[in-house]
C-alpha cells in the first residue's frame, strides 16, 4: 500500500467513516425536514363518498345512510369500554339538539360492545335518543377506515366524508366544520 | 488399513452423504412446496399494520380495531376476495402506510440496496484485510505532521512524563475546556428553546380519579362498587352532583334506604333539585311507597322536560 | 425540598463530569498527576447515585410535588414497582442510564494512569457531561409540580405485572452503555500513538461485559415481552427491541474480529467498536424520542433534536479520530481456510444483518421526508432478510470446530460428522411435516453446530457455549414459529376451544377488583395429554391510565408452552372470547440465551484473567506486548 499513488486527502479519511458521516448527517436532515413538515400536520383529505352504512340500530329501526342524503351526518364511531368516547356524548347529544332542525343527523357507530353496556352508557349520558347502530364485529368501522375509538366523520348533504377527526371532538371542531355545511342549506 | 479399503471407506461416505443430501434437498422441497402453508387470514394480517397501535401488526395487536381488521379479512377471504384485492381494499381505506411491507419503489428501495451495499461493501473490506501485505517488514508509515513530540512521551507513559511540556498541548486543552463549555451550553439553550409549553398538569385530583372509576364501574353494572367510590370521592369533594350520582349507584346497588338519605342530603342543599326528587321518589317507591306517588309528582312538576320525566308520568298512571 | 436536592445532585454532576474530562485531559496531554482526574470522575458516578437515591426515595415516600413521581407514582403501586418505576418512564431512565455509564467511568478511571486511559476517560466524561446537560436541562425529573396533586397514575400498567422488569432494564443499559468503554478506546488509540496500537486488548474485557449484559438483557426483554404483552409472541421487530438488537450484532463481530489480538484486523475493529455505542446512541434517539412510533410525536420532547445532535457530534469524532488512523502493518499471509477467514465472513454477514434491521427501522423515519408519505417495515422485511443471513451466520459457527485443522481434507473429514447430521436432520424433519424452509434450515444449521460442538474436544468452552446457545435459541425460535399453532373464539361457559391436542373449557367469568384494579378472570380447564390444570388469565383496566392490559396465564413445560389470553368478555360474564396458542420448544430460547451469557462471562474471565497477566512486572517493562491468547 505504500507504493500507490497519493490519493485525494477526502479518500484517506476512509470511505467507510466518510459514508457513515454523510448518511448520518443525510438522516438528520431528513428527521430535521421531517419534523419542520410535521408541523403543519392533519392534512384533511379530499371529499370522498362515504362508504355504505346500513343495518338496524340499538332500538330496533332501519338505518341507511344512504337515505340521509340531503342532509348532513355526523358519524361517531365509539364504544362504552373507551374512556374518551363517554367523555364526548354529551357534547354530540348537544350538537344533536342543536342543529337537528337545521338538517343535521347525528349517528353513533357502536364498535364491538354489548347493547347492554351501551344502553347504561347512553341512560348514563342522557343520550337515549342518540341513532345507535351496532357494529359487533367491526368490520363496518373498518370499512370506514377507522383508525381508533372514538373517531368521528362529517358526511355532507351529497353523502360525501368531508371531515374526519381521529381522537375526542371539541365544540370547536364541530362548530368549524358542521355550521358551514349546515349554512349552505 | 489397505490403500483400497480407505478408498472405498470413503466412497461409502460420500455415497451416504449424497443420499442424505437428496434426502434433505427432497425434504426442503417439500416444505418450501404450496400447501405448506398457514391459513390466508393470518398471511394477510400479518402484512399489515395495525392502524392503533406502534409498530404491531394486525395479526398480533390485540386492539378492538386490529381484531376487526382480522374480522374484515375473513370475511372477504371467504368471498374469495385475492390477497392482492383485500391489500388494495385496506389502501384505500388506510393509505399505504397500513402496508407493512413497503413497495419496491421510492425510499422502498432503500430497504434491498442498504443491505446490498452494506454486504459489497463489508465483503470488500474484508478482502483487503486477508489480503497479505506484500512487505511485512516496512517501517511504519509517517505519523501525521504535527505531532513530532508524542512518539517519544508515549514511549514511557507515568506521571513524570510531562515535565516540560509544549505549548500547542496547552493550546490544546484550553480550547477543548472551551469546547466542552460551549457543548453543555448549547444543550442548554437548545432544550430551553425545544422545550414545548408545559403540558397541563395530570389529572391526579382523587375525587377525578375516584369519579372515574366509579363511573366505569357502573358501566360493568357493579353498582355496589360503584357507590363505595363514589363515597370516596365525596370525601374528597363534599359536592351535590357526586351526592346524586352516589344515590343513583345505591337505587340500583338495591340499596334504597341509603339512596333516600343520600337524596335528602341533596334536597336539604336544593329543595327543588330534580334528580334529587327522582332518586327520592324512586327509592321511596321501596321504603314508603306511600309517599313516592306525592315526592314523584313533584318531580314531575319541577322538570317536565327532564328525560326521565316521560317514564315517570307512565309510572304514575299505571 | 426533594425536588431541589435532586437537582442539586444533576448539578454537581454537571460540574464534576467536564471537570473529569478537563482533568483527563490534562493526564493525556500534559502528563498531569491522574489522581485529581480519578476523583472527578468518582464525583461524577456520586452525583448520579445522589440522583437516583433522590428520585427513589421520593418515589417510596409519594412525594408528589417532585414532577416525575405525579407522573409516574401512586398510592396504590406495591413498593417493588415503585422502585422499578425510576426507569419506567424517559426522565427516570436517564437518570439511571447516568448512573451506569459514570459507573463504567469510575471502573476505566480506577487503573487510567496511561495515555490510552486517559484519552479513553476523556471520551467517557464527556459523553457523561453531555447526558448530565441532558438530564438537568431537557428532562429534570426533578421539577416541581404545583399545586402538588394528592395521587399519581403510577407506572404503565404494563410496566407493572412482571418481576423481569427490575432486571431487564438495568441489565439492558449495563450491555449499551458498556459499549462506551471500547468506544471511548477506538478514540482514544489513535491519539495515544504508541500506547494505543494495543488498544484492542483492553477493549475485549468491557466488550465482553457489555455483551453478556446486552445478550441477558435482550433475551430477558423478549422473556417480558412474552409473559407481559400477552399476543404469544416474544419478538416483534418493534424499533425499540431492533434498537437493542443492532449493538448487540456488532459487538458479536467485535468479539470476533478481536480474537486473538484481532491482528490484521485493526480498523474493522476499531469500526465495529465504533458503531457498537454509535447505535446505542441512534437507537436511544429513534425510541427515546418517539421519532420511529411515530413523526409527529417528535416535537413533544426536547430529548429527541438533542440526542440527535449527540449521534451526529459522536459520528464526527468517530470518523475525525479513526477515519484518519492507519494502524500498524501486522498482516501475515494466511491461507483462506483459516479463523481470519472465517471471522471477517461472521462480521461481514452481521453487518449485513444490522444494515437491514437499522434501514428496517429507519425506513419510516425517512420515507415522510423525503416521500411524503408515511411507510411501515413489518416482521415480513425482515423474515426474507435478517432471517436467511442469520441462518447463514449460524452455519458458520458450525465451522469452527474444523478451523484448527490446517489441511483441508482433514477439515472435510471433521465436518462430516456434523454434515450428516445437519442432512438427516433436515430430511427427517423435512419429510415428516412442513415446517418451511427457513425454520427447516434453522433446524439443520444448528444440528450442525451442536454435533460439531459435541464430537471435537473444545479447547476454549466460552466459544462452545456462545455458539451452542446461539444453536439452541434458533431452535427455540424455529420449533415455536412453525409449529406454533393458536386460534381465538368466543366461548360460553362451558364451551370448549381446541388447538393441537389441547383443549381449554371455559368455567367461569368472573369480575373483580385485585390491588384496586378493576379485573376480569375467566377460569378454563386446561386438558393436554390426559393431566387437567385450571388457568385464569386475565383483563385488567387502569382507570388512571385508561388502559386495558391482558395478564395471560402461560403453563411453561419443557417441550411446550400453553397459553392462554382473555381478549373480552361479555357484559353478562356467560361468555368471554379466549385465545390459545401451543408454542413447542419456546423454552429453549430463554435457556439457549442464559447458555451463551455463560459463554460469554467465561470468556470475561478469561480476557480479564490474561490482563491481570499481562499487567505483570515483567510485562509492564517496557517489552512489546505480543499475543497474549494463542492464535
Amino acid at each position: 500500500m505504500s507504493g500507490r499513488p497519493r490519493q485525494p486527502r477526502w479518500w484517506r479519511a476512509g470511505p467507510v467513516p466518510t459514508a457513515v458521516l454523510l448518511l448520518s448527517v443525510g438522516l438528520g436532515a431528513a428527521a430535521t425536514t421531517g419534523h419542520l413538515a410535521g408541523a403543519g400536520e392533519v392534512r384533511q383529505r379530499p371529499a370522498v363518498p362515504a362508504p355504505a352504512l346500513v343495518g338496524t340500530t340499538l332500538a330496533g329501526d332501519r338505518f341507511d345512510l344512504a337515505a340521509l342524503r340531503g342532509r348532513v351526518v355526523l358519524v361517531n364511531v365509539f364504544a362504552s369500554w373507551c374512556g374518551p368516547c363517554r367523555d364526548e356524548l354529551p357534547l354530540l347529544v348537544e350538537a344533536a339538539g342543536r342543529w337537528s332542525p337545521q338538517g343535521l343527523a347525528v349517528v353513533g357507530l357502536n364498535l364491538r360492545d354489548g347493547p347492554e353496556a351501551v344502553r347504561a352508557l347512553l341512560r348514563e349520558a342522557d343520550a337515549d335518543g342518540l341513532t345507535v347502530l351496532p357494529d359487533p364485529d367491526g368490520t363496518r368501522a373498518v370499512d370506514w377506515g377507522v383508525r381508533g375509538v372514538p373517531e368521528t366523520f362529517v358526511v355532507d348533504r351529497a353523502g360525501r366524508i368531508v371531515a374526519r377527526q381521529p381522537g375526542v371532538v371539541t365544540a370547536q371542531w364541530l362548530q368549524e366544520h358542521l355550521a358551514p355545511l349546515l349554512a349552505a342549506a | 488399513m489397505t490403500r483400497g479399503g480407505l478408498a472405498g471407506r470413503r466412497l461409502l461416505v460420500a455415497l451416504g452423504l449424497a443420499a442424505l443430501l437428496a434426502l434433505a434437498v427432497t425434504g426442503l422441497a417439500r416444505s418450501a412446496g404450496p400447501g405448506a402453508h398457514q391459513d390466508p387470514v393470518r398471511a394477510l394480517a400479518a402484512e399489515l399494520r395495525c392502524p392503533a397501535c406502534q409498530g404491531e401488526s394486525v395479526a398480533d395487536s390485540r386492539s378492538p380495531i386490529a381484531a376487526s381488521m382480522r374480522q374484515a379479512i375473513a370475511d372477504q377471504v371467504a368471498q374469495g376476495r385475492s390477497p392482492e384485492q383485500i391489500r388494495r381494499w385496506f389502501v384505500d381505506r388506510y393509505g399505504p402506510e397500513v402496508l407493512a411491507r413497503p413497495p419496491l419503489r421510492g425510499t422502498g428501495l432503500l430497504l434491498w440496496a442498504v443491505p446490498v451495499v452494506a454486504l459489497l461493501g463489508a465483503a470488500y473490506a474484508a478482502r483487503r484485510s486477508l489480503r497479505p501485505i506484500r512487505t511485512p517488514g516496512a517501517p511504519r508509515r509517517r505519523r501525521p505532521a504535527g505531532r513530532p513530540a508524542r512518539r517519544p512521551a508515549g514511549a514511557r507513559p507515568g506521571p513524570d512524563e510531562g515535565s516540560t511540556p509544549g505549548r500547542r498541548p496547552r493550546v490544546a486543552w484550553w480550547l477543548s475546556a472551551v469546547g466542552l463549555a460551549v457543548l453543555v451550553a448549547a444543550v442548554a439553550v437548545a432544550a430551553d428553546r425545544l422545550t414545548p409549553p408545559a403540558p397541563p398538569p395530570p389529572a391526579t385530583d382523587p375525587a377525578a380519579v375516584a369519579l372515574r372509576l366509579a363511573r366505569d364501574l357502573e358501566g360493568q353494572q357493579r353498582y355496589d362498587a360503584a357507590a363505595q367510590m363514589y363515597r370516596e370521592a365525596l370525601r374528597e369533594r363534599p359536592d351535590d352532583a357526586v351526592r346524586l350520582r352516589l344515590a343513583f349507584a345505591m337505587l340500583r346497588s338495591s340499596d334504597p334506604a341509603g339512596a333516600e338519605r343520600t337524596a335528602r342530603e341533596v334536597l336539604d342543599h336544593t329543595p327543588d333539585s330534580p334528580d334529587g326528587l327522582l332518586v327520592l321518589g324512586l327509592a321511596q317507591r321501596t321504603t314508603r311507597p306511600g309517599d313516592a306517588p306525592r315526592t314523584l309528582r313533584r318531580f314531575v312538576a319541577v322538570a317536565p322536560d327532564h328525560p326521565a320525566a316521560g317514564e315517570i308520568r307512565r309510572l304514575l298512571t299505571s | 425540598m426533594l425536588g431541589d436536592l435532586g437537582t442539586a445532585g444533576l448539578a454537581a454532576g454537571l460540574l464534576t463530569a467536564p471537570l473529569a474530562a478537563l482533568l483527563w485531559l490534562r493526564v493525556a496531554l500534559l502528563g498531569a498527576p491522574a489522581r485529581p482526574a480519578r476523583l472527578a470522575s468518582v464525583g461524577a458516578l456520586l452525583a448520579a447515585a445522589a440522583a437516583c437515591a433522590v428520585l427513589e426515595t421520593a418515589l417510596l415516600g409519594r412525594d408528589f410535588s417532585v414532577r416525575f413521581v405525579a407522573e409516574n407514582g401512586g398510592r396504590h403501586v406495591p413498593a417493588y414497582y415503585t422502585v422499578t418505576s425510576l426507569w419506567s418512564a424517559m426522565d427516570g431512565s436517564l437518570l439511571l442510564w447516568l448512573l451506569v455509564l459514570a459507573g463504567y467511568g469510575a471502573l476505566l478511571a480506577r487503573r487510567a494512569a496511561d495515555r490510552l486511559r486517559a484519552y479513553a476517560m476523556v471520551v467517557v466524561s464527556v459523553v457523561t457531561t453531555c447526558f448530565f446537560a441532558l438530564s438537568t436541562f431537557a428532562a429534570n425529573p426533578f421539577r416541581a409540580v404545583d399545586p402538588v396533586p394528592l395521587d399519581g397514575p403510577g407506572p404503565n400498567p404494563l410496566l407493572q405485572q412482571h418481576p423481569a422488569m427490575g432486571v431487564h432494564p438495568p441489565l439492558l443499559y449495563a450491555g449499551y452503555l458498556g459499549m462506551v468503554v471500547p468506544f471511548a478506546l477506538a478514540l482514544a488509540a489513535p491519539l495515544a500513538g504508541a500506547q494505543g496500537r494495543d488498544w484492542i486488548r483492553r477493549a475485549r474485557p468491557w466488550a465482553l461485559a457489555a455483551w453478556c449484559a446486552l445478550t441477558a438483557g435482550v433475551v430477558l426483554g423478549a422473556w417480558w415481552s412474552y409473559a407481559v404483552l400477552g399476543w404469544g409472541g416474544y419478538w416483534a421487530w418493534d424499533p425499540v427491541e431492533n434498537a437493542s438488537l443492532l449493538p448487540w450484532l456488532t459487538t458479536t463481530a467485535l468479539l470476533h474480529t478481536s480474537l486473538g489480538g484481532g491482528r490484521g484486523r485493526e480498523r474493522w475493529n476499531s469500526g465495529l467498536a465504533c458503531a457498537g455505542f454509535l447505535l446505542v446512541l441512534l437507537g436511544t434517539f429513534l425510541t427515546r424520542s418517539g421519532a420511529v412510533a411515530s413523526v409527529h410525536a417528535f416535537t413533544d420532547s426536547p430529548l429527541g433534536p438533542l440526542l440527535l445532535g449527540f449521534v451526529l457530534l459522536a459520528v464526527l469524532a468517530a470518523t475525525v479520530l479513526t477515519g484518519r488512523h492507519r494502524p500498524a502493518p501486522a498482516r501475515v499471509a494466511a491461507p483462506v481456510w483459516s479463523r481470519r477467514t472465517a471471522v471477517l465472513v461472521n462480521a461481514v454477514l452481521l453487518v449485513t444483518v444490522a444494515a437491514a434491521v437499522l434501514i428496517g427501522t429507519v425506513l419510516p423515519l425517512l420515507t415522510e421526508p423525503l416521500a411524503g408519505a408515511r411507510a411501515s417495515v413489518g416482521a415480513g422485511y425482515y423474515q426474507r432478510t435478517a432471517v436467511p443471513l442469520a441462518v447463514v451466520v449460524l452455519l458458520l459457527a458450525g465451522v469452527t470446530s474444523a478451523l484448527r485443522v490446517r489441511d483441508r481434507a482433514a477439515a472435510l473429514r471433521r465436518l462430516a460428522l456434523p454434515g450428516a447430521a445437519a442432512l438427516s436432520t433436515v430430511a427427517a424433519i423435512g419429510l415428516l411435516s412442513r415446517p418451511g424452509p427457513a425454520a427447516l434450515t434453522a433446524f439443520g444449521a444448528a444440528a450442525f453446530v451442536l454435533t460439531g460442538l459435541l464430537t471435537t474436544r473444545p479447547r476454549r468452552w466460552a466459544g462452545v457455549l456462545g455458539h451452542a446457545g446461539l444453536a439452541l435459541v434458533a431452535v427455540g425460535v424455529a420449533a415455536s414459529s412453525a409449529y406454533g399453532r393458536a386460534d381465538e373464539r368466543t366461548l360460553r361457559v362451558g364451551e370448549t376451544l381446541r388447538v393441537a391436542d389441547v383443549s381449554a373449557r371455559l368455567e367461569s367469568v368472573r369480575r373483580g377488583t385485585p390491588d384496586g384494579r378493576m379485573a376480569v378472570q375467566a377460569r378454563l380447564a386446561v386438558s393436554a395429554g390426559g393431566a387437567t390444570r385450571t388457568a385464569t388469565p386475565q383483563l385488567r383496566y387502569d382507570p388512571a391510565r385508561d388502559t386495558a392490559v391482558t395478564v395471560p396465564a402461560i403453563d411453561e413445560g419443557p417441550r411446550r408452552d400453553v397459553y392462554l389470553t382473555l381478549l373480552a368478555v361479555a357484559g353478562d360474564g356467560g361468555s368471554a372470547t379466549v385465545r390459545l396458542a401451543v408454542n413447542p420448544l419456546v423454552g429453549l430460547i430463554w435457556a439457549g440465551g442464559a447458555v451463551g451469557t455463560a459463554g460469554g462471562l467465561l470468556a470475561l474471565a478469561g480476557a480479564v484473567r490474561s490482563g491481570r497477566q499481562r499487567r505483570s512486572p515483567a510485562a509492564r517493562s517496557g517489552t512489546p506486548v505480543t499475543a497474549g491468547a494463542p492464535a
